[in-house]
């Protein structure tokens, strides 16, 4: 076949992008050969360490160039390339540039791998005497990283997957296509565009938050991995935990973005769904966070040392044992958002699986080398229960990275096991108890003092946050009703833990903010399980039942109904509200549906309190999108979701038909509806005009007198006429009110009862819009809210005052 | 032994039961053959949906309920009754999970999850 020249494509940006991606792993690998020679500290040492640095540098310019190349491609919108197509168009904003660079596999990979560099150029010259061991660890995981990035064959194995490689008319599901036998294809292409749902701001912070969180567990581990190899075992806590503060700040601000993002823009019906990608992030910050409190211990008591190195170990392990869940494409049925396959999962597994075996091996080997304290931890002291709560969050993080891996122990056992009944219940059940626990040590063991405390003092000194807590639980439970001892033990556990801190800050630190870094954040996590628990456990679907009688009680099919039909214009009560839906709007891909909530004042007047427009997003490449619309107030938030609606528009050739007639029987004063009026039966009319109809005397004949009262208080009146010709043939003659779009019909007569059947059809125009929504009230997720920016912000204190010092 | 060698022994003990006696207790992946051999017991199903037949759902009746039909992996086919309303673009799913029971003739789903098409591998996907 004859080669087509294409015309207007840009091989040249692919073939600099690819020549970066060369040399970002080419010298990472270097780097990671010289700083190993370096960290011999023999008279070659400081030769190797400037290589190695130098090498680390061009390592680093070369993801920098790697990075504006590709955005070059998508600001210039080369629709040549598969990975420009895939996820930028023409027509999108610039502002979500930065969007479609990370919402592909190779971009997040970018992504993660230059904050690796970031934090590596930090780490160069800011570590001192570790540079060398160090380096060695961080440079030697880039290689892998910038490996992912590759994207060439030896052999039939690919290895990586590079977006400057894969041309679009080169791709295996497009190559076929016609349209690449043009060579002008170009001037005809448009880009598939970045999927709606993640065109907001939250996908332009989020990510990059996210891998930043990620990237700091790099690190630490770097530290632990150059101790032990170095025997240095006592010395590298210090440096480390910094590091392990900022970090454990920043990826839970990663974390709960992600979940602040799905209670907002997404119809999760929540801030957390125990959802596998969101356990994958969630697991690494638990251990991060257990490690570096034992880090703390090791620093000022100088015991602990294995559980260090391991809980430093394990957190990096877990976080490439979530990349290796969400990108392996291995959670394909268990998760709404894990990415597709690009075929990389022997090169992730050979990632993860070597980074574990060295940690192990290392460890095991220097077992006996690493000092051991020589007295016990004495029960009173910090460092004991510091250790329990490592010990409770470890087990947290095990169980749920546990739950997590169905589809892993699936695919190695050859089961095919699902986790039973509701996911979320399966999760708390555990980790309520956990969090109970948590909370309570977080509250009393500010209050004890590293080696030795006095039991009486520090009974005396939990005295007054004790008190304070339990009138809190007290009230706050009656307030609730709550009921389930779970709750109300970990409603008292995390409000101690709140008090205890707010305590310890003005009592002990004598409300010093530079030193409060610690309260500060722990204060902020006790409200965080406080929200969390209030919310999670007082949410009330109040679109699920407007009867006001208690369904459940009917039986289990009716504990799902948490959807209500909507016509529009009607008004529905639900919960304190009075709720209507009053029409759609469309404005261009969206759909808005406005539903008004309204409430009773003082006069008994209803009157509008606001209105919430959830909406539909159209979008016939990539399915069609709801997003619910919160409304926010102090104490609660009011969620509205649109969970059915019909899309199309209705035809209009029909609306003039009648649909299915519906039958009523009903005795003289007896009222039925129709969707705009309700009918009454006035009387009989035995009088009927036969003439009129063509009847004889012999013929019987009987009226229905009926009225008809619509919305806007106007009458009509209607009179099927029920027909027994020559005492045999029975038939109906019909009465329409054209102004309501009703037909009448006299059926029969049922003698015995003093009844008769009437059927009503109606026109299809009569057919109202609806809508079918689902409301949750989430009370006092605020607090969570107000924690999570307090934990964070206590974590920069820490961090802050450490540095400075 | 030290006390917190003990309590870290016990709890990390406690929680690979907790996992097991989890694990034990799953639910599975089957068919429908084996889920309506077994009525009452939840499973989950794969599948594809039976586009022949008719769905129904009248949100007018009830909100919470759409009926349709699907055939499970091994092709056998039955009625679905779905207590939720018809999830948004239903009808491009290429494959479904259902999450229920089997009750009497038909499988009841609390739950469902739908794979809408992103991949053809036939080399002409529309652009």
């Amino acid at each position: 076949m004859e080669e087509i020249k294409y015309i207007g494509e840009h091989l040249w940006a692919g073939n600099v992008g690819n020549l970066f991606v060369i040399i970002a792993f080419s010298f990472a690998l270097l780097s990671t050969i010289a700083f190993f020679f370096g960290s011999r500290e023999n008279e070659q040492a400081t030769a190797w360490k400037k290589i190695g640095r130098t090498a680390f540098w061009v390592h680093a310019s070369a993801v920098i160039f790697i990075i504006l190349t590709l955005f070059y491609m998508l600001l210039n919108q080369m629709f040549e390339y598969h990975y420009v197509w895939q996820h930028s168009n023409a027509v999108m904003p610039v502002r979500y540039i930065f969007s479609c660079f990370w919402e592909g596999q190779e971009g997040s990979f970018l992504l993660w791998m230059f904050w690796h560099m970031v934090l590596g150029l930090v780490l160069m010259y800011t570590s001192k005497n570790w540079q060398a061991p160090v380096m060695t660890v961080l440079s030697s995981v880039q290689i892998f990283l910038a490996m992912m990035l590759l994207g060439i064959f030896i052999d039939d194995y690919k290895i990586g997957s590079s977006p400057f490689n894969i041309l679009l008319r080169e791709h295996l599901d497009f190559a076929n296509i016609p349209l690449f036998q043009n060579p002008n294809y170009l001037d005809m292409l448009d880009g598939r565009g970045l999927n709606p749902l993640l065109q907001n701001y939250w996908m332009t912070i989020h990510p990059p938050t996210l891998f930043l969180g990620f990237a700091t567990t790099l690190p630490p581990f770097c530290f632990a991995i150059a101790g032990l190899w170095k025997k240095r075992f006592n010395e590298w806590t210090k440096p480390a935990i910094p590091w392990a503060y900022f970090g454990v700040g920043i990826l839970g601000l990663g974390i709960l973005m992600g979940g602040a993002w799905a209670y907002e823009a997404l119809s999760f019906g929540g801030f957390w769904a125990w959802d596998p990608v969101e356990n994958a992030s969630l697991v690494p910050w638990i251990t991060f966070v257990a490690a570096a409190h034992v880090m703390m211990i090791h620093k000022n008591k100088g015991s602990s040392l294995v559980m260090a190195f391991f809980l430093t170990i394990i957190t990096f392990i877990f976080i490439l044992y979530s990349t290796f869940l969400t990108r392996s494409g291995i959670l394909g049925d268990t998760s709404v958002h894990a990415f597709t396959d690009l075929g990389m999962s022997g090169q992730l597994l050979i990632f993860l699986l070597g980074y574990l075996l060295l940690g192990i091996v290392l460890l095991i080997t220097r077992a006996r080398e690493i000092p051991k304290a020589k007295e016990e931890e004495a029960l009173w002291s910090r460092e004991f229960w510091m250790l329990i709560g490592a010990i409770v969050l470890f087990c947290s993080a095990i169980y749920i990275s546990a739950l997590t891996s169905y589809p892993v122990i699936n695919k190695i056992l050859g089961t095919s096991l699902a986790i039973k009944g509701d996911v979320i219940e399966e999760y708390h059940k555990i980790q309520i108890p956990i969090a109970i626990i948590v909370a309570l040590l977080m509250g009393f063991t500010v209050f004890l003092k590293y080696k030795k405390t006095d039991f009486s003092t520090f009974i005396k000194k939990l005295n007054i946050s004790l008190i304070i807590s339990l009138i809190f639980t007290a009230s706050t439970g009656y307030l609730l009703s709550l009921t389930n001892i779970f709750y109300l033990l970990l409603l008292f556990t995390s409000s101690f833990a709140v008090f205890a801190n707010i305590d310890y800050f003005f009592r002990i630190l004598k409300g010093k903010i530079p030193k409060a870094g610690m309260s500060i954040a722990h204060i902020g996590f006790g409200l965080m399980l406080l929200g969390a628990l209030i919310s999670m456990s007082k949410q009330e679907v109040i679109s699920s039942n407007t009867s006001g009688i208690d369904v459940t009680q009917l039986g289990e099919q009716y504990e799902n109904h948490k959807n209500i039909l909507m016509l529009k214009d009607d008004t529905l009560k639900m919960g304190d509200y009075s709720v209507s839906y009053k029409g759609k709007e469309r404005e261009g891909i969206n759909v808005y549906y406005e539903v008004e909530y309204m409430k009773k004042d003082e006069a008994g007047k209803i009157k509008t309190e606001f209105s919430l427009f959830p909406r539909l997003q159209l979008n016939p490449k990539m399915g069609n999108v709801a997003e619910p619309d919160t409304r926010h107030f102090l104490h609660k938030d009011i969620y509205t979701h649109v969970t059915y609606a019909e899309i199309e528009e209705r035809e209009t050739e029909k609306q003039n038909e009648y649909s299915e007639p519906k039958t009523f029987t009903l005795a003289v004063g007896d009222s039925m509806f129709s969707s705009n009026s309700i009918i009454v039966l006035e009387s009989f009319n035995r009088a009927v005009n036969i003439e009129e109809f063509g009847l004889n005397d012999s013929d019987i004949a009987v009226g229905a007198q009926l009225s008809l009262i619509d919305k806007t208080g106007e009458t009509y009146d209607a009179q099927p006429i029920f027909v027994l010709k020559n005492k045999a043939q029975a038939y109906t003659i019909i009465d329409e009110v054209e102004e309501l779009g009703l037909r009448f019909s006299f059926e029969k007569i049922n003698p015995e009862e003093n009844t008769i059947d009437i059927s009503v059809a109606e026109k299809n125009s009569n057919k109202r819009e609806f809508i079918v929504m689902k409301a949750i009230i989430f009370p006092g997720i605020n607090i969570l809210w107000c924690g999570c920016i307090l934990m964070v912000l206590g974590t920069v204190i820490a961090v802050w005052n450490r540095i400075k010092r | 032994m030290k006390p917190l060698s003990i309590i870290g022994v016990v709890a990390i003990a406690l929680s690979i039961g907790v996992i097991l006696s989890t694990f034990s207790d799953s639910s599975t992946y089957a068919d429908f053959n084996t889920a309506f051999a077994h009525p009452g017991n939840e499973f989950h199903v794969i599948g594809t949906l039976n586009r022949g037949k008719e769905q129904v759902y009248d949100p007018m009746s009830n909100a919470n309920e759409f009926i349709f039909f699907m055939n499970d992996t091994a092709g056998v086919e039955r009625k679905v009754i779905l207590s939720e309303p018809k999830p948004q673009d239903f009808e491009r799913s290429e494959k479904i999970v259902l999450i229920g029971k089997a009750k009497g003739e038909s499988f009841h789903a609390s739950k469902v999850l739908m794979k809408c098409p992103s991949k053809y591998n036939d080399g002409s996907q529309e652009i």
